[in-house]
C-alpha cells in the first residue's frame, strides 16, 4: 500500500512538472496563454486594489514616516503651520494638498512639454515576489491608454506602460533591472544608455566616444520613434559619479533618478507626443543666486 | 494592502508564507497539487512578467520537497516559533529556486547583490509578520478542509 502511495505521488509529480514545463515552453514559444486571463484579474481587482489603496493608503504612509522619525520634528512644525492655514479658509486634509500639488506639478511639467497626458492614481506596487519594479494605475484602455507609453511624475521619467486592462495599466519603473533607455546629456548632444539596477542608482553608459560625462551632468529622455516608448525632453537623472577607466570603451556613470520612485501617488501617461522636441527646456534651473562684489576703498595716507 | 506598505530594502511576500504553511500541514499528494495550483495563480499575477507556468513549477518542486520530508517535519503546530522559522526559510527557498529557474530560462532578474538582499529581506520579514497570522491561516485551513478530512 504504501508503494502504490508512493507510486501515485510520483507519477502526480511527474505530470505536474511535466505540466508545468509545457506551459512554460508554450509560453516562451509566444504561445500567448495567461494575457487575456491576466487581463481579466486586472479587470476584476482593480476596483479591489482601488478601494484598498484608498483604504491603506495611511499605514503606508505611517510605515515611511517611522523609517524618517529622526525628520519629524522638523516635519511636524510645517504641518501645524499648514493646519492653522487650512483651518482658516476650508477643511483639507493633508494627503488630498499633497496629491493636488502633485498633480499641479504633473501638469505644469506636461504643459511646458507639450505633452498630451492622462493623470493617474497608483492603487498598487508590485510584488517583491515577481524581482519586478512595477506599480498598477487606476487608468486602462478605456481612457486611451495603451503599451509603450511614458509614464512620467512631478520629477520626471517614472516608467513605461507594460500591459494594459479596461481600468488598470501596469507600468515597469525606471530602476527595474530590465529596463534600459536612450538618454542625452542635457546641454550636449552626447548619447547614452540608462539602465535600471533594481535600487536608487542607475548606470549610465555613454556611447559617444568623443563626449565627456561629468559630474551633476542632467539626463534628458532621447526619445523613441512616434514617442513610443519614450517621448524626447523627459528629465531622468543626474549624474552622481563617473566611474573612469582607461581601459573600457564606453565611459560609465552612476546616476539618481529624477523622480522619487519610492513614494509615487500620482503619475501622468503620456498619450501623444509633442509636436517639437523639448530639448532641455524642462530640466529644472536652479535658482538664480546673487552675487556682490565689494571694492576696498584705499585707506588715505596719514598726512604728517 | 501589503504591497501599499514601504518596506525597508524591500517587503515580503504574504502570498507564499501562507502558501509554506498549507503545504507544510497537507498530506503527501496535497502537497503537490495545492503547490502547482497555488503557483498557478501566482502565475496570473498581473505583474508577473516571467513565463507562464514558472511559478506553478516553483511551487510543484516545494510541494515535492514537502513531501519528500513529510516524516521529519512532522507536526509543527505544537511548536510554532520552529514553524515560522521554517515558514520563512521555506519561502526563502522557494524564491531562490525561482530566481535559479529563471536565470536558467535567460531572464534578467537582476544582480546578485539585489536578489540575496530581496531574499533576505522577505526572510526576515516573514519570521516578524507571520506569526500574527498563523493561528488564523491554520483555523482558516482547519474550517475549509475539515470535510476532506473527515
Amino acid at each position: 500500500m504504501a508503494r502504490g502511495g508512493g507510486n501515485r505521488s510520483r507519477l502526480l509529480l511527474v505530470l505536474l512538472l511535466v505540466s508545468s514545463l509545457f506551459l512554460i515552453t508554450l509560453d516562451l514559444r509566444g504561445v500567448n496563454l495567461a494575457g487575456s486571463i491576466r487581463g481579466s484579474v486586472a479587470t476584476v481587482f482593480s476596483p479591489v486594489e482601488t478601494l484598498f489603496s484608498r483604504l491603506f493608503s495611511p499605514i503606508g504612509n505611517f510605515a515611511g514616516d517611522i523609517r524618517n522619525i529622526g525628520q519629524a520634528n522638523e516635519k511636524i512644525d510645517d504641518l501645524n503651520k499648514e493646519i492653522q492655514l487650512l483651518k482658516s479658509k476650508e477643511i483639507l486634509d493633508e494627503d488630498t494638498v499633497g496629491q493636488l500639488n502633485q498633480l499641479k506639478n504633473i501638469l505644469d511639467l506636461a504643459g511646458r512639454g507639450g505633452y498630451k497626458v492622462v493623470a493617474a492614481k497608483v492603487i498598487n506596487r508590485g510584488s517583491s515576489a515577481t524581482f519586478k519594479e512595477t506599480i498598477t494605475i487606476d487608468v486602462g484602455s478605456s481612457s486611451g491608454i495603451s503599451r509603450n507609453m511614458t509614464v512620467i511624475s512631478d520629477g520626471g521619467l517614472v516608467g513605461v506602460v507594460k500591459s494594459v486592462s479596461s481600468d488598470t495599466s501596469v507600468v515597469l519603473l525606471m530602476n527595474d533591472p530590465s529596463f534600459k533607455m536612450g538618454v542625452r546629456i542635457a546641454g550636449t548632444q552626447s548619447i547614452g544608455v540608462l539602465s535600471g539596477q533594481g535600487g536608487n542608482s542607475y548606470l549610465l553608459q555613454l556611447l559617444d566616444t568623443t563626449g565627456e560625462i561629468k559630474l551633476g551632468d542632467k539626463l534628458v529622455a532621447r526619445g523613441s520613434d512616434g514617442g513610443r516608448p519614450f517621448v524626447p525632453g523627459v528629465p531622468v537623472g543626474t549624474v552622481v559619479e563617473v566611474q573612469s577607466n582607461s581601459s573600457s570603451i564606453t565611459q560609465n556613470a552612476d546616476v539618481t533618478a529624477s523622480a522619487n520612485l519610492d513614494r509615487i501617488a500620482l503619475v501622468a501617461v503620456v498619450v501623444s507626443p509633442p509636436k517639437f522636441d523639448p530639448r532641455d527646456s524642462l530640466i529644472p534651473k536652479p535658482n538664480p543666486t546673487v552675487t556682490v562684489y565689494v571694492t576696498p576703498s584705499p585707506t588715505p595716507a596719514p598726512s604728517n | 494592502m501589503v504591497s501599499r506598505i514601504n518596506f525597508p530594502i524591500n517587503g515580503f511576500s504574504f502570498y507564499i508564507a501562507t502558501l509554506m504553511v498549507v503545504l507544510s500541514l497537507e498530506d503527501r499528494t496535497g502537497s503537490l497539487v495545492f503547490g502547482f495550483i497555488g503557483g498557478l495563480i501566482m502565475d496570473l499575477s498581473t505583474t508577473a512578467d516571467t513565463p507562464f507556468g514558472q511559478w506553478a513549477l516553483v511551487m510543484t518542486i516545494m510541494g515535492y520537497l514537502f513531501t519528500i520530508n513529510k516524516e521529519s517535519i512532522g507536526d509543527y503546530t505544537d511548536a510554532p516559533i520552529a514553524f515560522i522559522g521554517f515558514v520563512s526559510f521555506a519561502s526563502a527557498f522557494s524564491l531562490l529556486v525561482f530566481v535559479i529557474i529563471g536565470t536558467l530560462l535567460g531572464q534578467q532578474i537582476g544582480g546578485i547583490f539585489r536578489n540575496i538582499s530581496l531574499i533576505f529581506a522577505n526572510t526576515i520579514w516573514t519570521l516578524l509578520i507571520m506569526p500574527l497570522f498563523l493561528p488564523l491561516i491554520i483555523r482558516v485551513r482547519k474550517a475549509l478542509l475539515t470535510s476532506r478530512e473527515k
